[in-house]
């Protein structure tokens, strides 16, 4: 019976699979449509690094700042206390631009005027409370941000909160019990006004090479009304002696932190130092504010779906489907949506570049971030109008392991530096227009001349070579160029491989290794030379160039140079720029010449750097953005970021466009 | 029968335990870390990374905590890259995607495969057989992408028909699946010939043709069912793989099913998603061999299960 029923019931299975495989929903098209890149990693701003992240955060998050689409200069976000002021340049061109009215004399004070409209997409007021709240959760050591630094670096106390090794006794600490629900980021109970006495290890210090031994435990020793209290760090309740309460974690008291909200309008930041740039980081992803009733019901990820998460920004997550698409809508509370033109935008998650450029020639997306390698020759030589590569603030480079015998010569590394014909590189690899780099920072920053190395010149190659010992390469080592497997940087290492041998009869091996063990062989100094890349997080040299103090994380070098982190921590911590402008107005010397400016000092750290050269500059690279000419409000600009709220597209050129056009 | 399969289910278990636990040592023993990125944090903010996911547990805490918690829960935890789902969510949303596109294939690769195998074992030696077992060898050489390279040159720029990628409407289904379904169609075509000519040699056809009966009923009746067994066993686990997504086809067409999910996981080291993903395929390719055995109880008399 069942024998002969089989084959029939074989085939109605079969064609009851395929009809539940052919049917789709239905979702209707998106006035805007892009290749965002890789699936993001979450659309919390606090815990994302990355370009695809940034594009939807942006979208759906409103910071205190906004950057300018086009010159990428702060403008009214959130807060709203800029003025519009004409300034007048050397050649006496007229030009305005934003000015923020909320900074102290002593540039050591922002204040923040929240404005009357913005709101939450629930329809509920922004405050400055929620930014509090939202910078508070950035600083949390529970949260895993690798942008702490951001505020770390900067603000008031902002690291003595983010690092409880940094406790003196008698600072005010705050203690969080553990959360009562069961979720994870939300917060437990807060206990305030202890203060702190000691902070002890609990049991033996655990070898750090060891991977098996349990997570580090800390005894908090607190006094509170002259008494002391013990609370444990990390612990199990139960596990411990009744005089010991568990908590999850003790901080600083927050109000110690340069953060602060004295109304609901007001958001105040005290720095450390004057930092130039930190009206440019409040408008960096990182720093935009969440919703604390949305996290605090919901927890982490929770939060961040769809149905639950409330935003402030021009848009809001409607769907999310995983690598295929984020839908956004426009949101109806955002302050500024007059200005908002697109209603929805879909955000395509595509890894293949070729894939991209598919969905872009046959019209599926309007805007695509980047063209793949092989195409960009054909591209250009069409000359064609929706493919303008442009400068971007990122810097390819080679990394040299001074630690190495030879490499530890300046005069090697300079005559492997002249011996690289970066040209040739540009011309037979890359080819999209990317631009040669002797210096570490890219060019356009305003205000910022880089510094340089001398440019290809074998003859001065080879001389520095013999001076340095090696005449016509005799006694140097054989040398290992280190990359992450990809054709580009194979095709990149195998090119300087063959200028090496030809200038300075080197002898060059190439390793290639898979990115995990590539990036653990660079920062344990396992290479002699190594690939490497950096984007610029904000528009200043610093974001480059501190890199390379003794022993920062990513130095990777094993380059140590006094002078050059005292130039960078100089820049850093010196005295404002108008402090200076005073100063030498009272000395009654011309203010810049005798005086260093902040840029002065970069300045002469890189002049270092491009001496020394433990990292010798490749070229800088280009965007590859392909626009379609129906889409406005699109700038090319030195980060490569195009917020949706200033795109919009005119859909009567759209249609005649299409309809010439074949589709 | 009830016997055989409990116990095949038991076996079933004991084989994911061992493969959770193999999977779980060899992931932990890749060097480097989920949280390595190209900007090197500071050690302390590594630290509380660390303790974050739980990763600074030390690895035998990890291991049974794991193991409790996909027993007890049938929770496979939170990815470390996609970190607004869990493994279990993105497997929900992945796992229809690639199957849709697995069944569209395999229908497609049994519809052609099939009938291409029986005509060209039935017209042995004629222009249409050798013509089609020329495409079939060709089918089962070239591969994934060249396919797809072919067919999208051909039914997007130069006559579009279909759109290059995405996901959501029957047109996007149609190409990826004819180049997932190809070289399965090349295989089945060659197996069924292979299979057939084997049974129509078989002195029970012999028997049937002196009944009298015709060449169809012959063929389709009495000697496809013999000839099916090899097909059979290949389906099982080309089911399983085919369900669990391909790569390729995913990336060049964009699609969100799990094989990309699969590789991405292995090499940005996401433990928990790797391991979802591993113990989702073990359980598919067990299911669907178990499903084989039992088809080939029903298919052959002689198969007795025990």
């Amino acid at each position: 019976m069942l024998r002969s029923a089989f084959p029939y019931l074989a085939l109605l299975i079969l064609l009851g699979a395929v009809a539940w495989s052919l049917s789709f929903g239905t979702l209707p098209p998106a006035d805007f449509t892009f290749c965002n890149g890789t699936e993001i990693q979450s659309v919390d701003p606090a815990i994302v690094t990355g370009q695809p992240e940034g594009r939807i955060i942006q979208a759906i998050f409103e910071g205190l700042v906004n950057w300018d689409p086009r010159t990428l200069e702060p403008s009214p976000g959130v807060a709203d206390n800029f003025r519009r002021v004409t300034v007048r340049d050397e050649r006496g061109n007229e030009t305005t631009k934003w000015e923020f009215e909320g900074l102290s004399d002593d540039q050591l004070t922002y204040t923040f005027h929240i404005r009357e409209n913005a709101k939450w997409s629930d329809g509920t007021p922004v405050t400055a409370h929620d930014f509090v709240y939202s910078f508070r959760r950035f600083l949390d050591p529970m949260t895993p941000n690798r942008y702490v630094f951001q505020l770390t670096s900067y603000v008031h106390n902002a690291d003595r909160y983010y690092s409880p090794s940094m406790l003196q006794p008698g600072d005010p600490v705050e203690i969080e019990l553990y959360p009562e629900r069961d979720l994870i980021g939300i917060r437990g109970k807060v206990l305030r006004g202890y203060t702190f006495v000691e902070r002890v290890l609990q049991g033996e210090a655990p070898d750090p090479e060891d991977e098996d031994a349990p997570p580090r435990q800390y005894l908090y020793i607190l006094e509170k009304d002259g008494n002391q209290h013990r609370f444990l760090a990390g612990g199990e309740p139960g596990s411990v002696p009744s005089d010991v309460t568990v908590c999850r974690q003790v901080l600083l008291d927050f109000s110690e932190v340069g953060i602060k909200a004295p109304d609901d309008h007001t958001f105040v930041v005290t720095l450390k130092n004057p930092t130039p740039y930190f009206l440019t980081l409040m408008g960096f992803y990182p720093l935009f504010p969440v919703n604390e009733r949305c996290i605090e019901t919901y927890g982490s990820p929770a939060w961040t779906r769809p149905e639950n998460i409330v935003s402030n920004g021009a848009f809001i997550l409607k769907e999310r489907r995983l690598r295929d698409r984020i839908r956004l809508v426009k949101n109806p509370h955002y302050w500024d949506r007059d200005n908002v033109r697109l209603n929805t935008v879909d955000a395509l998650a595509v890894e293949s570049y070729v894939t991209m450029l598919n969905l872009y020639e046959s019209g599926v997306a309007d805007w695509i971030s980047t063209v793949p390698a092989t195409s960009v020759k054909t591209l250009l030589a069409e000359k064609r109008q929706d493919f303008q590569p442009s400068p971007m603030m990122t810097v390819y480079f080679y990394r040299i392991n001074v630690t190495k015998p030879a490499l530890n010569n300046k005069l090697v590394r300079q005559a492997i530096s002249l011996a690289i014909n970066r040209q040739e590189i540009l011309d037979t690899v890359t080819g999209a227009g990317e631009v040669a780099a002797y210096s570490i920072v890219p060019p356009g920053i305003p205000g910022y001349t880089p510094a340089t190395t001398a440019p290809y010149n074998p003859e001065r190659a080879r001389q520095l070579l013999a001076e340095a010992g090696y005449p016509g390469g005799e006694g140097m080592p054989t040398l290992e160029i280190l990359f992450n497997t990809s054709e580009d940087h194979a095709a990149i290492a195998e090119m300087i491989q063959q200028q090496l041998r030809k200038t300075l009869n080197l002898d060059v091996r190439l390793r290639n290794e898979e990115w995990n063990s590539y990036q653990i062989s660079q920062q344990q100094l396992q290479y002699d030379i190594s690939r490497s890349g950096w984007i610029g997080d904000y528009l200043d040299p610093n974001t480059f160039l501190d890199m390379f103090v003794t022993d920062g994380p990513n130095n990777q070098t094993g380059w140590k140079n006094a002078e050059y982190t005292r130039l960078i921590e100089e820049a850093a911590a010196g005295l404002s720029d108008i402090q200076r402008d005073t100063l030498s107005i009272a000395v009654g010397v011309a203010g810049p010449v005798s005086i260093p400016t902040r840029m002065d000092l970069l300045h002469q750290a890189e002049v270092i750097l491009m001496d020394e050269l433990p990292v010798i500059p490749l070229y800088f690279y280009v965007s590859k953005n392909m626009v379609r000419p129906y889409v406005h409000g699109f700038y090319n600009n030195l980060q490569d970021v195009h917020p949706l709220r200033a795109i919009w597209v005119d859909e009567e050129a759209k249609r005649k466009f299409w309809e010439e056009h074949g589709r | 029968m009830g016997w055989f399969i409990i116990k095949r289910l038991g076996w079933m278990l004991l084989t994911l335990w061992v493969v959770y636990s193999v999977s779980f040592v060899l992931m932990r023993s890749v060097p480097g870390s989920p949280l390595s990125a190209e900007r090197k944090v500071s050690p302390e903010i590594e630290q509380n990374l660390k303790r974050r996911y739980r990763l600074d547990q030390p690895l035998g805490v990890q291991y049974w905590d794991d193991l409790r918690r996909i027993v007890l829960h049938g929770d496979l935890g939170a990815s470390l890259k996609i970190q607004d789902f869990s493994v279990n969510e993105i497997i929900a949303q992945g796992f229809p995607v690639s199957a849709s596109l697995g069944i569209l294939a395999l229908a497609f690769a049994l519809t052609l495969g099939l009938s291409a195998g029986i005509i060209s074992a039935v017209r042995r030696g004629s222009l249409a057989d050798f013509s089609m077992m020329t495409i079939a060898t060709i089918g089962i050489a070239l591969p994934n992408f060249v396919i797809a390279g072919i067919v999208i040159i051909l039914f997007v720029f130069l006559w579009p028909l279909f759109p290059p990628g995405g996901w959501g409407r029957i047109s996007n289904i149609i190409l990826p699946a004819f180049c997932l379904g190809a070289p399965y169609a090349a295989y089945i075509a060659r197996l069924t010939r292979t299979g057939m000519l084997d049974v129509l040699s078989q002195d029970y056809i012999r028997t049937a043709f002196a009944k009298g009966l015709s060449e169809r009923t012959v063929i389709l009746r009495h000697a496809l069912r013999g000839a099916l067994l090899p097909v059979v066993s290949f389906l099982g686990p080309a089911i399983a793989g085919v369900l669990t997504g391909s790569l390729v086809v995913e990336k060049i067409f964009g699609i969100p099913g799990l094989g990309v999910h699969f590789v991405n996981a292995a090499l940005q080291l996401d433990y928990p998603l790797a391991m979802g993903l591993v113990l989702l395929y073990t359980t598919l390719l067990y299911v669907m061999n178990l499903l084989v055995d039992l088809s080939y109880a029903i298919l052959d008399p002689r198969v007795k299960l025990h």
